[in-house]
């Protein structure tokens, strides 16, 4: 009886008893899904927000905290992305395996090149990135370094099983590469290409095609476009060859479906992140629908 | 007291002298340079204006009968407040100072300092542990209670400019606000389970009063408390149905309390009580996220606060007299609340004191026990930064002289903040 209890008590203290995987704790899915990739059998992993959210702005549920307070690793995007949501239901969790300055928290901006880092900063430039741009896991070359990044994290935190996860990410690397190929082949018609997107989250994704932007929908970041704005914009679109307007799923689309109708530009809604759109399970299928929508018409 | 403003001031000047220094020549070239140190820091002021159908000197004599004193009487007893959104006209209902930042590996440490028109104050100032092993965190300084759903929320985070009536009949404007400290576990289990307790002074204005008194003759004297002399203990959980959260919790604070309202005074009505107290709160938040912008949240608690003790009041000639008193007392209120935009919000609250039994000497005191307010809002807000709500209050609490006094309020509320990005809270 009295061992009965012990069990007891330690299993509802550490809730470890059956935990022989690692508990991967992500603040998005596209992390988890390369978590996936790397930690197979080995990790359990878990993506805090949903893919057709606002990146920004994410809800914070006390069920978040639970998945928290038993994390081994919390992966997060960092560049500031997550400091709207995260940083409370951190203090909330009480584990002390992923407090800032621990080996538990891997940032992933830490690992990639931030592109359209201010030189001066004031929020009446809006709701500035102050680190730079974070939506950096759009520019599909960047995927490679976040995948070793995670595997260098999950042999850390987990010596035993480092090999695996060495395997796991050559793998991935290997099947990666060949994908990228073919998105890169895919999307070099697009080089040039002038196109309008709402929010600055595309830029990385911009870049690597070679597609040029000329306006975005919000006249700075986390502002609705004014009518004012829309007419500048409109100016813009009369003196340049603008062929896309690139809008994600959570921001409202009046806007760009009027610039669409009334100058005839086709409007691209292209998924940020896994879940956005449908047929985007995983971060092959994230790119392959990027590219399809994209090159599509 | 009053030093501390120009102390801040004299702080932030060094911190922004530091920080210009360090990047005009680049963090390398001073080799004591402190400013990678400096805490975050944010400012957030709170204005409105008011416009009520009553006068505001009349309005002062109101009291909500059994509950609430009027402000003119709070006052005589050396209770003075700047209530928030309380005068017709323009209001400063306050200017928050939140300072925050890791101590070290142990701890992190918050300071939030609201300057209003009665001075300068110490709102909270506590340090949150970091690294306990099994899910525990201690909680120590001065901080607002975790009893209850809102009582630890700052105002910039309620959904209405004021605070539910229940909870200002229960424990004054500020809240439950306490020196002490507070142990929290949170369950490891696929759900939210977190219990709760804290070991708390007592030094609540309404409720919980830890200093003693004695009349002015000095025939009855109760000392005052030398220990904590407030226990609170709460539970939440919380679990996700698809798009619909759940968020659950009950919670007790329990505490002796003196309180003084005068006995040490000539005032005829002058009385105090010694008495045991204890507050019970249950509460519900259901909230459906209908996408990433638009949402509904339900939101209600029901408190109840019972006391038995001792009553010292003056009779007829002046004489402190002992007698005993009880109190049996609940309100509730519940409010809904729909973000139809990144932008806007509107929402609804049924503010309730539905049961008002006093127990004076054996004898009930003929009190009104249904006293409603209902509120309404709506809200812009430009950024994550500024805030813009309009506000009508319908208020069916108020009562001067025994009469009911209805009174209509609307109210007009600016918050901004600078500084540090905030973070929501659910
Ligand atoms: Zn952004």
């Amino acid at each position: 009886m009295k061992n009965i209890i012990i069990i007891l008590i330690s299993i509802i203290l550490t809730g470890s008893v059956f935990a022989d995987e690692l508990n991967v704790v992500t603040t998005y899915p596209y992390i988890a899904s390369i978590v996936e990739q790397v930690g197979k059998d080995k990790v359990n992993v878990f993506a805090l927000a949903k893919g057709e959210w606002d990146p920004h702005t994410i809800i914070p549920k006390p069920s978040f905290i639970a998945k928290l307070r038993k994390a081994d690793i919390l992966i997060l995007n960092g560049a500031q992305l997550e400091i709207g949501w995260l940083p409370p239901l951190m203090r909330q969790a009480n584990n002390s395996k992923i407090q800032v300055g621990t080996p538990g928290i891997l940032d992933l901006s830490k690992h990639v090149e931030l592109i359209e880092v201010p030189t001066a900063i004031s929020r009446a430039q809006g709701d500035v990135h102050p680190d730079g741009n974070p939506h950096f896991h759009l520019d599909f070359k960047n995927i490679p370094k976040i995948s070793t990044a995670i595997a260098h994290k999950l042999s850390e935190i987990d010596p035993v099983n480092k090999a695996t996860y060495e395997q796991n990410n050559n793998a991935f690397l290997e099947n990666y590469y060949q994908k990228e190929k073919e998105w890169t082949a895919a999307l070099e018609k697009l080089r040039g290409t002038k196109v309008i997107e709402y929010h600055k989250i595309y830029d990385y994704l911009l870049r690597r095609v070679g597609l040029q932007l000329v306006g975005t929908i919000e006249p700075v970041p986390g502002i609705s476009p004014t009518s004012r704005h829309i007419e500048s914009l409109e100016k813009i679109i009369s003196s340049n060859d603008v062929k896309y307007i690139l809008q994600d799923v959570y921001h409202p689309d009046d806007a760009s479906k009027y610039l669409s109708s009334k100058h005839n530009i086709k409007l691209k809604i292209i998924p940020h992140d896994i879940g956005a759109v449908s047929n985007t399970n995983n971060i092959f299928e994230l790119f392959n629908e990027i590219v399809r929508r994209l090159i599509g018409d | 007291m009053n030093k501390l403003p120009f102390v801040l001031i004299a702080f932030s000047i060094l911190i922004n002298v530091n920080l210009s220094a360090q990047t005009e020549q680049q963090s390398g070239d001073d080799p004591f340079s402190q400013s990678k140190f400096v805490p975050d820091i944010s400012f957030i002021l709170d204005v409105s204006y008011l416009y009520r159908d009553i006068k505001n000197d009349d309005y002062n004599l109101f009291e909500v009968p059994g509950l609430i004193q009027s402000t003119l009487e709070e006052s005589a007893h050396g209770h003075e407040h700047a209530e928030m959104n309380s005068r017709s006209g323009f209001n400063l209902n306050y200017g928050e100072l939140v300072v925050a930042s890791t101590v070290d590996p142990y701890f992190d440490l918050f300071g939030i300092f609201h300057l209003s028109s009665e001075g300068f104050g110490i709102e909270e100032g506590y340090f949150l542990t970091r690294s306990l092993p099994l899910g525990f965190q201690i909680k120590g300084g001065k901080f607002l209670s975790s009893f209850g759903r809102i009582n630890e929320q700052h105002a910039h985070y309620w959904a209405f400019a004021n605070m539910p009536l229940v909870y200002k009949s229960f424990f004054g404007s500020h809240g439950l606000s306490e020196i002490g400290m507070q142990i929290n576990w949170v369950a490891p289990t696929d759900f939210y389970l977190m219990f709760g307790g804290e070991l708390l002074q007592g030094n609540n204005e309404t409720s919980f009063g830890a200093d003693g008194f004695q009349d002015l003759s000095g025939s009855i004297k109760v000392s005052s408390s030398n220990a904590p002399n407030l226990y609170t203990g709460f539970m939440r959980t919380s679990f996700d149905v698809d798009n619909l959260t759940v968020l659950a919790g009950i919670s007790g604070a329990f505490g002796k309390s003196r309180l003084n309202h005068g006995i040490d005074t000539d005032a005829p009505d002058g009385h105090a009580v010694y008495e045991d107290a204890k507050i019970l709160n249950a509460n519900l938040t259901l909230k459906y996220i209908i996408e990433s912008y638009r949402d509904i949240t339900f939101q209600t608690e029901f408190l109840n606060k019972i006391t038995k003790g001792d009553l010292y009041y003056k009779d007829s000639i002046g004489t402190t007299m002992k007698g005993d008193i009880s109190k049996d007392q609940s309100g509730l209120y519940s409010q809904l609340v729909y973000k139809f935009s990144q932008y806007w919000r509107i929402g609804f609250r049924y503010d309730l004191l539905m049961k008002n039994e006093i127990v004076r000497n054996s004898s009930t005191l003929d009190l009104p026990d249904f006293m409603p307010q209902l509120s309404s809002m709506i809200e812009y807000n430009p950024t994550e930064f500024s805030r813009i709500r309009l506000q009508y209050n319908h208020d069916r609490t108020k009562y001067f002289e025994d009469n009911l006094k209805i009174n209509n309020e609307i109210l007009l509320q600016i918050n901004l903040s600078i500084g540090a990005h905030g973070a929501h809270s659910f």
